[in-house]
């Protein structure tokens, strides 16, 4: 007859099984003191692979320095101290005996200001690699990690010109470059955008896609809409005032990027997604 | 994001040319029963309202994620907004041609008339006339006039008529009867299909002009050429 079935092709809508994605990090009552200043309150939270994961909030609320326990940055404050358990594929990533310059090289790190070395844009893709004696087909590398970013056609004419003269836009896409140029398995964003133009911006967002298929990618941004746009997952972290008056970060809320932004679970996310606070 | 945002907006647009294109073979589908008194066909076009049930609800439930994900602005907030409206007006039509199905069965065994299911023919092939153009005009986004949409419906309106004339003309039996109100049931249905395509053409008019115009209402005549 001539009404035969169709197959359906539900195009465009990711599934998001979490129970058949992969746990990159497991965190389990997390908190990080600066002295005797709790930042950040017992988060738990686990970070699946291959996803993009996006962490927002109001200023003051931890974000950064939950990213940054996420490969042992915080172990450059002094100060800094994590209570409970940061697992990474089931490692404790704080135990002992783990490498933080390896936990750095696996989970790479772009922060809000590009911050390209003063040297040559080849050198710096090149630095990493060379640090690690990973020095076999440098230069077939430092091109792969080039094009991964999506700056190879742009720069492929002046590798050896400073990557000072390169755009805020270009020098951020360069950073991004020589993050993945040392093949890490997760890469953090710091608020990687928050310094550029629009069109810059949209050319980190379209890149952080792509790369989506071979890295986990976490980012803190403050720009809501940018978590709207490019994240699968989305956690919402809150300030909470103790009785004593001080302020600690909480993860108020976690789940898929559409469910927080069209129908958060808790009212103090949807006050933060709205723009009405309180 | 922009790259998948197109992307999202290429999907919607492309299950919806989908859902149209399922919605056409439905209304040929009813057709078909109707003028074949095919109750296969009857129980195949109920169950194939699902394969437009599942287009509807796909888009039904990626235009939201859409708005509060990509905000959409300018023509791609009125082209998310048309889709969204379309998609209903599909559904709907769909819906319709079930109706029609379940008619046909209704009306197993009673005496039919060859001049009202001609009537009932013409209306119902207007229908789909009317239909694809909106549809088509939506997708193509071309300037045309959709406002020819209302003149398409007066042959409906006209058969509708003719049809009526040759219901009550029909007898005072009781089978006939019966049949004739059936008949009623399933010409309603041809014409609320006329009155969705007209709407599905206003939708594709305002993704084109930047405004909402009702081509026509009971209540007021269409807008001067």
């Amino acid at each position: 007859m001539e009404l035969i079935k169709t197959k359906i092709d539900v195009a465009g809508q990711e599934r998001l099984s979490m129970s058949e994605r992969e746990t990159v990090f497991e965190a389990r009552d997390v908190s990080v003191f600066y002295g005797n200043q709790r930042a950040i309150d017992s988060v738990n939270i686990d970070i699946y692979q291959r996803l993009i994961t996006a962490i927002i909030g109001p200023s003051g609320c931890g974000k950064s320095t939950f990213i940054r326990t996420l490969n042992r940055m915080t172990d450059l404050v002094p100060s800094a101290r994590l209570t409970g358990k940061l697992r990474y594929r089931g490692i404790d990533l704080y135990g002992p005996g783990v490498d933080a310059v390896e936990v750095r090289r696996r989970i790479g790190m772009v922060f809000q200001k590009p911050n390209p070395f003063p040297k040559s844009i080849y050198d710096n893709v090149a630095y990493g690699l060379r640090i690690l004696g990973m020095k076999k087909d440098l230069d077939d590398r430092v091109e792969k990690a080039l094009h991964s970013a999506a700056l190879w056609d742009e720069v492929k004419d002046r590798l050896k010109d400073s990557a000072l003269g390169l755009s805020g836009g270009q020098q951020q896409r360069l950073c991004i470059a020589r993050a993945i140029a040392v093949e890490p398995e997760v890469i953090l964003l710091d608020e990687p955008a928050s310094a550029l133009d629009p069109i810059a911006t949209s050319a980190i967002e379209d890149l952080m896609h792509e790369l989506k298929r071979d890295y986990t990618i976490v980012i803190v941004t403050h720009n809501m809409q940018q978590a709207a746009r490019v994240a699968d997952m989305t956690a919402f972290f809150g300030l909470n005032v103790t009785p004593e008056g001080s302020r600690e970060g909480i993860l108020v809320e976690y789940d898929k990027t559409e469910k927080i932004f069209t129908n958060p679970s808790d009212s103090r996310t949807e006050g933060y997604v709205t723009g009405r606070f309180g | 994001m922009r790259d998948l945002y197109e992307v999202e907006l290429e999907e919607l647009e492309s299950l919806l040319r989908e859902e149209g294109e399922l919605v056409d073979r439905a209304i040929r589908g009813a057709l078909n029963a109707l003028a074949r008194n095919d109750l296969e066909l009857v129980d195949e076009l109920i169950a194939f309202d699902d394969e437009v049930d599942r287009r509807y609800l796909t888009i039904e439930q990626g235009i939201p994620s859409v708005l509060a994900r990509q905000t959409p602005v300018a023509s791609d907030l009125r082209l998310v907004l048309a889709i969204l409206y379309i998609n209903l007006h599909l559904e709907r039509i769909a819906d319709y041609c079930v109706t029609i199905a379940k008619l046909v069965k209704l009306a197993q065994g009673l005496p039919r008339d060859a001049g009202v299911l001609e009537a009932l023919e013409e209306m119902g092939e207007r229908g789909r006339e009317m239909l694809s153009t909106g549809i088509a005009g939506f997708h193509s986004r071309s300037a045309r006039n959709f406002e020819a949409l209302v003149e398409m419906d007066r042959p409906i309106d006209r058969a509708n008529r003719k049809l009526i004339d040759r219901l009550i003309a029909l007898g005072p039996e009781e089978a006939q009867r019966e049949w004739a109100m059936r008949m009623i049931l399933v010409s309603r249905c041809f014409e609320r299909i006329g009155d969705h395509a007209v709407d599905i053409g206003e939708q594709a008019a305002y993704l084109e002009r930047g405004r909402f115009e009702e081509f026509t209402d009971a209540s007021h005549k269409p807008p001067a050429k």
